[in-house]
């Protein structure tokens, strides 16, 4: 895993000096090492965090005759299959880096290359004769790529901040990537919450060369129309997923020149990956989770439990308040976005106690909830659909119960329960059906926000989610609808960006996801609705492809979502000075994005109850005003923040073709 | 849906079944998974506990539901 970056320019050869800040603002993606390539058109910058090939494999990497350069972060996990084909086709490698396939495999296959790949990237490669720049992102977005378009040319980096490296380029926020933030909880590929920076979507390659810029998908998120999944039956579904689930997690625990770990949360996720590394590997497992003191988020019985079952060495972190807000500023300082959950924090310090000892790589459960309905949000989907079909039927009013169980103690709030959740934009044709609820709550932040930005917001381009949605999903079972939406929206955006890849990256630390594994996705995708929640049972068939492996008790406990202290983390006595800075007054009216007094009104009413017990959306609210004032003060206002850069060593490759009559066609 | 697999689908909820439940929450539980995966409706008179006590009744119900759609 590493850092990317560079520059096409075709008015004049690219800037080194600007080139070396930009990999110096990657440098805790990459710190075994960097180096760049420079000729009179395009310039490629790598950060490395060697875990492939460590002796070799130093980037940027280029073909037999120095024609195809890459700068590549993340793992091809199938490299060494089609390392074997091209080889059996004619190509000489050089390393044993999975780094050197894609260069050969983007000459023997064109950009029918991506679709190949099994694994987690972002690429970029340039074509010295053609003056083409190709950049590619893998299926979900796993790793990031932004880039900005300018008139002759373009700038790209795994995170903004490289970008802004380039002091030309604007820095403001972008109505429309805050407007999608408060409604989805991030931006939505290709938008980003800054003005003019742009992230290639999930799936999608992109080239730049002298006819323009262009982008195609090489794969999409689909499923089958409801009823005409290829295989009914269960069992034979079960035995299939475990197959692949198997090797996905073989793979990623093999496939490494360094020591892998593995998260286990006490969920059923994890535990299935470590479960499977323990059964099928037979190597000796270091498993990390998260402890919090509030036993309303602490999950350290079934972690212990687990551990024991699989006898891994275990360590743990216990994560307080207090340390959250401490922490705080880095964390936003590696998302780059607001976030509308404090979730992200203690996954920054997790992965710091992974690098602490001496791990680089972790195996996770992440994307399980997606691929397989893990989530409450797809439960309550079909819930809303079965009340919906006699909303005055008293029995169909008690299946709030099946979600809440706490209604049950109180059935005199059932029915007017009932109707505000299960009635609230209730449309049964509605392809959105199932993310209504959320979107409609989080978009209440909006209600606080300035005056200005909300009239910015109304005058921008809308971009609605739904509208992008395939032609063939109305013929997608309902379930199927709801996953695409979240694999597109909070998979993508927050899962995989703030909880993700930010936050292990943040301590150079390498995230390895099973359940995203090409054949698991395909797979899973294709499976019959029920096989994924059968009526209200999550994960159906992950819980029996698995029943051997995690014990009872984990296996069918009730799904805990992720969840950290939220506001109550900004409201302890031992609050840090920094959160007086950005919150203040002048602060907030400086950033423009929501209305001072508002925000003075929510903070004294957080100050009264220390921030406890505090509704959904006041936390959301705390959140998202703490994080975007941290996102502007890091990288728009002109402070400490948004200078900060690594000291890289000397770089281990530097090819510098500037004066070479060949590097132009 | 075939036959087999209607039945495998039944043979799948008992297993799932719940001792001890609270028997006519478990009927909207049942009622919640048959309407999804058959893609019949059922009254409120069907959605009775007596009736998803025996797996005999309940698939004589889907039969009936299915003849009807």
């Amino acid at each position: 895993m590493c850092g990317v970056c560079g520059i096409v320019s075709y008015d004049g050869p690219p800037d080194l000096a600007l080139l070396r800040r930009m990999m110096g603002r990657l440098g805790h993606r990459g710190p075994d090492g960097n180096g760049y390539y420079r000729d009179r058109r395009a310039a490629l910058g790598h950060t490395r965090l060697a875990i492939i090939d460590t002796s070799g494999g130093a980037q940027p990497l280029c073909n037999e005759d120095g024609t195809v350069w890459v700068t590549f972060n993340g793992e091809i996990f199938n490299y060494v299959e089609l390392g074997a084909e091209l080889r059996h086709r004619g190509h000489i490698f050089r390393t044993a880096s999975d780094t050197e396939v894609i260069v050969h495999a983007w000459e023997e296959w064109g950009e029918e290359c991506f679709s190949r790949f099994n694994g987690q990237w972002a690429i970029a490669l340039w074509d010295r004769r053609a003056e083409r720049l190709v950049l590619s992102r893998d299926r979900l977005g796993v790793r990031p790529l932004f880039f900005i378009r300018r008139p002759a040319g373009l700038l790209f980096a795994s995170e903004v901040k490289s970008i802004f490296a380039d002091r030309s380029v604007q820095r403001a926020f972008d109505p429309a990537g805050l407007d999608q933030t408060f409604t989805y909880w991030s931006p939505v590929a290709p938008r980003t919450v800054f003005r003019g920076i742009e992230q290639l979507e999930p799936g999608h390659y992109a080239v730049l060369d002298r006819n323009g810029f262009r982008k195609a998908p090489y794969w999409r998120i689909t499923f089958p129309e409801r009823g005409r999944e290829p295989v009914q039956d269960a069992q034979e579904n079960a035995d299939a997923l475990r197959e692949r689930i198997v090797e996905a997690t073989r793979l990623r625990f093999l496939r490494s020149d360094v020591p892998v770990g593995a998260y286990l949360s006490g969920g059923l996720d994890s535990s299935v990956t470590a479960a499977v590394i323990a059964r099928y590997t037979g190597a000796p497992l270091h498993t990390f989770s998260l402890r919090f003191a509030d036993s309303e988020f602490d999950e350290g019985l079934y972690q212990k439990k687990m551990s024991a079952v699989l006898g891994t060495q275990h360590q743990d972190i216990m994560v307080s308040p207090s340390a959250i807000a401490a922490v705080f500023p880095e964390v936003i300082w590696h998302a780059e976005t607001p976030i509308l959950r404090a979730a992200p924090a203690p996954l920054f310090l997790l992965s710091k106690l992974v690098r602490e000892n001496g791990y680089k790589v972790v195996v996770t459960g992440e994307g399980a909830d997606e691929v397989l309905a893990g989530y409450d949000l797809f439960r309550e989907a079909r819930v809303r659909l079965f009340w919906s079909r006699d909303p005055e039927s008293e029995k169909r009013t008690r299946a709030a119960e099946l979600l809440y169980p706490w209604m049950a103690r109180s059935p005199g709030r059932m029915p007017a329960f009932a109707r505000s959740f299960f009635g609230r934009r209730l449309d049964p044709g509605d392809p959105a059906l199932s993310h209504r609820p959320r979107w409609d709550s989080t978009s209440v932040i909006k209600s606080m926000l300035s005056g200005d930005l909300q009239d910015r917001i109304s005058g921008a381009d809308a971009d609605d989610v739904v509208a992008t949605m395939p032609p063939d999903s109305k013929d997608w079972d309902p379930l199927s609808r709801a996953q695409w939406l979240e694999m597109t929206t909070l998979l993508a955006g927050y899962i995989l960006a703030s909880q993700g890849d930010r936050m292990l990256m943040a301590n150079s630390v390498e995230g390895r996801f099973p359940f995203l594994d090409r054949a698991v996705v395909d797979f899973a995708n294709a499976l019959p609705a029920r096989h994924k929640l059968f009526g209200l049972e999550e994960k159906y068939l992950l819980k029996r492809a698995f029943a051997d492996l995690v014990p009872d008790d984990i296996l069918h406990r009730p799904k805990q979502p992720y969840r950290a202290p939220d506001a109550a983390s900004f409201f302890t006595p031992d609050r840090p000075a920094w959160f007086e800075e950005v919150m203040a007054e002048r602060a907030i009216a400086a950033a423009g994005v929501f209305e001072p007094s508002l925000v003075a009104g929510l903070l004294a009413k957080c100050g009264r109850t220390g921030g406890e017990n505090m509704s959904n959306t006041d936390n959301m609210r705390v959140l998202a005003i703490v994080s975007t004032q941290l996102t502007h003060e890091c990288f728009i206002a002109d402070g400490e923040w948004g200078a900060l850069e690594w000291s890289l060593p000397d770089p281990s490759v530097a090819v510098d073709l500037t004066n070479d009559d060949r590097s132009v066609a | 849906m075939n036959r087999d697999t209607v039945e495998q689908v039944l043979r799948d909820y008992d297993a799932l079944r719940r001792p001890g439940a609270d028997p006519e929450l478990e009927a909207v539980r049942a009622a919640i998974l048959l309407e999804d995966v058959f893609g019949v409706a059922l009254s409120d008179a069907e959605i009775d506990p007596a009736v998803f006590a025996d797996s005999a009744a309940v698939a004589a119900l889907v039969a009936r539901l299915q003849g009807a759609v």
